[in-house]
C-alpha cells in the first residue's frame, strides 16, 4: 500500500513536469499567435494577455505582401516535383544496389553514402555555377532537379536497407514466370517498398519545405519565391513592427500546422521508421 | 561485363547522373578551388598549392569560429540526447497522454529554423524583458541576442527546441522494441525503476544512443539557419559558427572563394573524422556488451 | 494519398500551361533581370519600371518584362557576388559607387556607359564618383552629403546648437543627460550602422590631420593606432546611447529616433524616409560629427553610394541601357527621386531640396566637407564586425585596431 502511494505521487509529479515541458514547447508559437492579432502598441503594454480586440489587419497586410497564395503554390509545386523525382530515381537505384552483390555495386553505394556527410557549404558555389551553365537556375523545376540530386543519397540508403529485409523468393518466381526487369520493378517490387517510400516522402518533404539557402541562391524571380523566401524578404522590411512580422511568420507556419494536425500519426511514424532503419 | 552489372548501371543511372552533376562535381570543384586564389569575383585565378591551408593555421577568426562551433556541438550532443532520452522514458512510463505529448514535443521539428529563429527572437527581445518587469526576474532582462555570453544559450535553446523531438522519437521507438517480459522479469527480481533502466534498458537501447549521438554530431557541426536567423553571427563575429564563417568568407569580406573552399574542406574532414571515430568506438562498445 | 497527389499534380500542370499565352502580332518580348538592394522601395521601383515597359511597348513595340529582385540589405551583396561569380549576372544591378566600382570593373562585370544619354545631364561632381579608368561605369542613384542626424526640436528645447569640437559635444551630451534625455540612438543589429561612426571619423581625420594615412596603410607602415583619437567620439556615443542596441535594426532605430527616444543618431539622410513615415512632423537636422578638439576635423562626407551598373554579359544591352537612361528621364525622374528622398543629382531634377540637404550644403559652402575615398575591399566589413564586438565588450580597443590593420594588410597583399 505504501509503495503504491509513493508511486502515485511519483506519477503525478512526472505528469506535472511533462505538462510544463509541453507548455514550454508550445509557448513560443502560442505567444506569437496571440500577439499577431494585436496592434503594435498593445504588444508593449501586456505581451502575455489575449488581445483586447482581435484584429485581422496584420494578416490582411501579410497576405497581400507575401503574395501568399502564389508562394504557397510555388512551394507545393516544388516539393511535389522533388519528391516525385527522388522516389523514382532512388527506389530504382536503392533496390538494385541491394540486390546486386558485385564490387561495382559496393563502390557505387559507397560513393552515394559518403556524400551524406558533405556540408552544403562545401558545394554551394560550384552548385550555383553548374546550375547556371545548365540553365536550370531560376526555375522551380530546375530547383526540384537539384533537390533530387542532393536528396537521392539518403533515399537510396533507406531503400537499400529496406530491400535487404525483403525475401527474394517473390522476385525469383516472377522472373521465372518471364517478367522482365522493368515490369518486375514497377509491378512487384515498387509496391512492396511502399512503407519506406512513405518515410522518404515525409522526411524529404520536411527538408525541402523548410530549406532556405538553396532557394535563396537559385530563385531570382519574385513570382517564383517559396513561402520561406517571401517571409524572409519581408522580415527585413518590417523589423520594428512585431505584430505585423508575427502575422507573416504565422502565415508561413500555417500550412505546416494544418498538415501536422491531420497527418501527425503518419509523420511521427515516418520519422521514427527512417531513424531506426538508418 | 557481367549482365547483373549492366542492369545495375541502368537502374542507378538517373540517380547517379543527377547526383554527380549537383553534388559530386561541385564538391570536387570545391576541392580544386581550395588550391587556387580565386576571389569569387575575378574570372581568372591561379593555382596556389596548399597555401590556403597553411594560411588557415593562423587565421584567428576561423579558429575562433571552429572552437565556438565545437563548444556548441559539445553542448548539443549532451543536452539533445539527455533531454530526448529523458522525455522518451517519461512518456513511455506514463499510462495516459503518450500520443499527445509525443505530438507536442515533435512539433517544433516541423518548423523551419529561419521562421523558428524569428519567433524566438520575438521571445528573447520582447517577451523576456516584459516578463522580467512583471515578475522581477533579473536574468530575463539581459540582452539575450546582443550579449555574446547569453546569446550562446539563446542559440542553444532555439536549437534544442527545434531538434529534441526528433531524437525523442528515435528513443521512443527503441524503448518500444524492448520486450515487456524483460522488464517484468527485472521487477520480479526486485529491481527498482532506476536499476531497471540502467541494467535492462540501457544495454538494449545502446544502439539507438549511437544513432542519436551520430545525428547530433553530424547536424550540429553544420549548424547555420539557427545562428543566421537569431544573431546573424554577431555581435561582430562573437557567435559565428564555421558554416557561417565559410559563407561570409565566400560572399562578404574579401570574397575569397578559394580560401573559403579550403575552410569547407576542413569542415568536411572534421565531420568525417569525428563521426567516424564516434561510430567506431561506440560500435565496439556495443559488441562488448 | 496517391490519388490526392495525382490530382494536385494535374491541377498544377494545368495552371502552368494556361499561363503561356501566344502573342500573334509581331511584338518582341524580352526579359530583363534587375537586382536592387532597396527592399524598402520595392513598390516605387515596380511602378517606375511599369512606366518604362509602357513606353517601350508604345515606342518600339517591345514587351519588356522586368524581373525585379530586391533582397534585404544584409544578404544583397552576398547574393550578388554569388550570381556574378557563377556567371549568372543580372542585366542591371545596384552597387556602391566608391567601394565596388573599381573591383567590379577590374573583374569585367561593368559595361562602359560613357556614351549613354544620362551622362550629359548628371552633375559633374557626381559623375566623377562613378567614373573610373576614364569611363562612366554606372548611373548614380544616391548622392549624399551626410554626417549625423539630430532632433532639431529637442536641440531647440534645451538651447543647443550642433557642436564643433569633441568637448562641445561632451557638453551637449551633459545637457541632454541632465534633462533626462538620451543623447544617441544606437541601432547596432545590422553591422553597417555602427560602422558609420568609423566612416565619418576616419574621413574627418584623413582629410585634415592625417593626410598620409591611406598611403602609409598601403605601404604597411601605418596603423589605425595612428588615428586612435577617433575612439574619443566613438566611446562617447557608445556610453551615452539607447539600451539594447543589438536588438534594434535600421527600421526600429528610425522609429525610435522619430519618436524622440534619442537626440542624435549617427546615420545618413537615406533614413529620412522611414523616419518621416513614423513621425511626419519631425524636424530632422544634419550636422558634421566632431572628432577631436580641432574643429577642422569636423566635416560633412560627400559621396555617391548606390549606383546602377549594366552587365557586359547581358543579352539585351540596348534595352538595359535604355532602362538605365529612363531612371533620369526628364518627365518622370523628379517625382521618383523626390518620393525616395534622394538628393537631386542631374539637371532633370527640378524638385525642391529637403531642409537637411540645405543644412548639409551650408557646411559644404564653408569648405567643411570632403569627398569620400575608397578603402580596400573587406576593410569596411571588418570594421563593422569589430565595432559591434567593441560595444559588446568581446574586443578591446587594441584588438579592434589590430584586426582592422590585419584586414587592410591582407587586402593589399591580395591586390598585388
Amino acid at each position: 500500500m505504501k509503495r503504491k502511494l509513493s508511486s502515485i505521487f511519483f506519477i503525478t509529479l512526472l505528469t506535472i513536469f511533462m505538462i510544463i515541458a509541453a507548455l514550454f514547447t508550445l509557448s513560443p508559437i502560442l505567444l506569437a499567435v496571440m500577439n499577431s492579432f494585436k496592434s503594435n502598441g498593445e504588444i508593449y503594454t501586456n505581451i502575455l494577455s489575449l488581445p483586447t480586440k482581435w484584429s485581422f489587419d496584420n494578416y490582411v497586410t501579410a497576405f497581400k505582401n507575401t503574395n501568399y497564395l502564389q508562394s504557397l503554390f510555388n512551394t507545393i509545386w516544388l516539393v511535389s516535383l522533388s519528391l516525385f523525382g527522388i522516389v523514382i530515381v532512388s527506389s530504382m537505384a536503392g533496390y538494385k544496389l541491394a540486390r546486386t552483390k558485385t564490387k561495382l555495386s559496393k563502390y557505387i553505394f559507397g560513393i552515394f553514402v559518403i556524400s551524406m556527410l558533405i556540408p552544403f557549404h562545401s558545394i554551394m558555389i560550384g552548385l550555383v555555377k553548374v546550375s547556371h551553365d545548365l540553365h536550370v537556375q531560376g526555375h522551380l523545376w530546375g530547383l526540384a532537379i537539384i533537390y533530387v540530386g542532393i536528396g537521392s543519397p539518403m533515399a537510396i540508403f533507406l531503400y537499400h536497407g529496406f530491400t535487404k529485409n525483403i525475401p527474394r523468393e517473390i522476385e525469383e518466381a516472377a522472373l521465372i514466370d518471364g517478367c522482365n526487369q522493368f515490369t518486375l520493378f514497377t509491378k512487384i517490387v515498387f509496391p512492396m517498398l511502399k512503407p519506406i517510400t512513405a518515410t522518404i516522402v515525409i522526411l524529404n518533404a520536411l527538408w525541402i519545405w523548410n530549406d532556405f539557402l538553396l532557394p535563396l541562391l537559385m530563385i531570382t524571380d519574385k513570382d517564383k519565391y517559396t513561402l520561406l523566401l517571401s517571409t524572409k524578404m519581408l522580415f527585413g522590411q518590417y523589423n520594428s513592427d512585431w505584430s505585423k512580422i508575427l502575422a507573416i511568420l504565422i502565415l508561413a507556419l500555417l500550412p505546416v500546422i494544418i498538415v501536422y494536425v491531420f497527418m501527425q500519426k503518419y509523420i511521427v511514424k515516418g520519422v521514427s521508421d527512417g531513424a531506426i532503419k538508418s | 561485363m557481367r549482365n547483373s552489372n549492366k542492369v545495375l548501371i541502368l537502374f542507378c543511372l538517373p540517380a547517379f547522373l543527377l547526383y554527380s552533376i549537383f553534388v559530386l562535381y561541385p564538391a570536387l570543384g570545391g576541392f580544386w578551388y581550395s588550391l587556387t586564389n580565386w576571389n569569387g569575383l575575378n574570372p581568372t585565378y591561379d593555382y596556389v598549392g596548399l597555401s590556403n591551408y597553411l594560411e588557415l593555421l593562423d587565421d584567428k577568426v576561423f579558429i575562433t569560429s571552429l572552437l565556438f562551433t565545437a563548444k556548441y556541438v559539445l553542448y548539443m550532443v549532451v543536452l539533445q540526447n539527455v533531454i530526448a532520452l529523458t522525455l522518451a522514458i517519461i512518456i513511455e512510463s506514463l499510462s495516459k497522454g503518450k500520443k499527445v505529448l509525443r505530438t507536442i514535443f515533435f512539433f517544433p521539428n516541423m518548423i523551419s529554423m529561419i521562421v523558428g529563429g524569428f519567433i524566438w527572437m520575438f521571445i528573447f527581445t520582447k517577451v523576456f524583458p516584459q516578463l522580467a518587469e512583471m515578475f522581477g526576474i533579473a536574468i530575463l532582462n539581459e540582452s539575450w541576442i546582443g550579449n555574446p555570453e547569453y546569446s550562446f544559450y539563446s542559440i542553444l535553446i532555439l536549437s534544442l527546441w527545434g531538434s529534441v523531438g526528433y531524437l525523442m522519437i528515435i528513443y521512443i521507438a527503441a524503448l518500444q522494441s524492448i520486450p515487456g517480459q524483460l522488464i517484468e522479469a527485472a521487477k520480479i527480481d526486485g529491481a527498482n525503476k532506476l536499476q531497471t533502466i540502467w541494467h535492462v534498458v540501457r544495454p538494449l537501447i545502446i544502439n539507438s544512443i549511437t544513432i542519436g549521438i551520430f545525428v547530433s554530431l553530424s547536424t550540429s557541426f553544420k549548424v547555420f539557419d539557427q545562428v543566421y536567423s537569431l544573431t546573424g553571427g554577431g555581435p561582430g563575429r562573437a557567435t559565428q559558427v564555421v558554416s557561417m564563417n565559410i559563407y561570409m568568407e565566400a560572399f562578404a569580406y574579401q570574397s575569397r572563394y578559394g580560401y573559403a573552399s579550403a575552410k569547407a574542406i576542413i569542415l568536411f574532414v572534421t565531420i568525417l573524422l569525428i563521426t567516424g571515430v564516434q561510430l567506431f568506438v561506440m560500435k565496439r562498445k556495443e559488441v562488448e556488451m | 494519398m496517391k490519388k490526392l497527389f495525382m490530382v494536385l499534380l494535374i491541377a498544377v500542370m494545368a495552371t502552368t500551361l494556361s499561363g503561356c499565352k501566344n502573342n500573334d502580332d509581331d511584338i518582341r518580348e524580352i526579359e530583363l533581370n534587375v537586382f536592387m538592394s532597396f527592399p524598402r522601395f520595392q513598390e516605387q521601383f515596380e511602378e517606375y519600371f511599369e512606366l518604362f515597359s509602357e513606353k517601350m511597348l508604345e515606342e518600339e513595340n517591345i514587351r519588356v518584362i522586368i524581373n525585379l529582385e530586391m533582397p534585404s540589405s544584409d544578404t544583397a551583396q552576398q547574393l550578388l557576388q554569388a550570381r556574378l561569380s557563377s556567371g549568372d549576372a543580372p542585366d542591371i544591378y545596384t552597387l556602391h559607387a566608391i567601394a565596388d566600382i573599381p573591383s567590379y570593373y577590374e573583374a569585367g562585370y561593368l559595361l562602359d556607359l560613357s556614351d549613354a544619354e544620362f551622362v550629359d545631364s548628371v552633375y559633374a561632381s557626381v559623375l566623377e564618383s562613378v567614373t573610373y579608368d576614364e569611363k562612366v561605369l554606372a548611373l548614380p542613384l544616391e548622392s549624399l552629403a551626410w554626417g549625423y542626424l539630430y532632433n532639431k526640436d529637442m536641440f531647440a528645447e534645451y538651447g543647443l546648437t550642433p557642436p564643433e569640437t569633441l568637448s562641445e559635444m561632451e557638453a551637449v551630451v551633459a545637457t541632454l543627460n541632465a534633462n533626462g534625455e538620451t543623447a544617441f540612438e544606437l541601432a547596432f543589429q545590422e553591422s553597417w550602422i555602427p560602422q558609420l561612426m568609423m566612416a565619418l571619423s576616419l574621413g574627418g581625420m584623413i582629410n585634415s590631420e592625417e593626410p598620409n594615412f591611406v598611403e602609409n596603410m598601403n605601404a604597411g607602415t601605418g596603423s589605425y593606432g595612428d588615428i586612435d583619437e577617433v575612439f574619443g567620439i566613438i566611446d562617447l556615443i557608445m556610453e551615452n546611447g539607447t539600451d539594447r542596441p543589438f536588438e534594434t535594426g535600421g527600421a526600429a532605430g528610425s522609429a525610435a529616433f522619430a519618436n524622440g527616444e534619442a537626440a542624435m543618431w549617427v546615420q545618413g539622410p537615406w533614413m529620412s524616409g522611414s523616419i518621416l513615415e513614423v513621425n511626419p512632423d519631425m524636424n530632422i537636422g544634419l550636422a558634421p560629427l566632431p572628432i577631436t578638439n580641432n574643429a577642422d576635423t569636423t566635416m560633412i562626407n560627400l559621396s555617391t553610394s548606390t549606383s546602377l551598373g549594366v552587365s557586359p554579359s547581358s543579352e539585351n544591352k540596348d534595352i538595359a541601357i535604355k532602362l538605365v537612361n529612363f531612371i533620369l528621364d526628364a518627365e518622370h525622374s523628379s517625382a521618383l527621386f523626390e518620393e525616395l528622398k534622394f538628393n537631386p543629382l542631374s539637371s532633370v531634377h527640378t524638385y525642391e531640396t529637403f531642409p537637411w540637404v540645405d543644412e548639409a550644403m551650408s557646411y559644404v559652402a564653408l569648405g567643411k566637407a570632403y569627398l569620400e575615398s575608397a578603402l580596400p575591399n573587406g576593410v569596411t566589413d571588418e570594421t563593422a564586425a569589430m565595432l559591434q564586438e567593441y560595444y559588446a565588450g568581446t574586443k578591446t580597443k587594441q584588438e579592434v585596431i589590430d584586426a582592422i590593420d590585419a584586414a587592410w594588410a591582407s587586402a593589399v597583399a591580395l591586390q598585388n
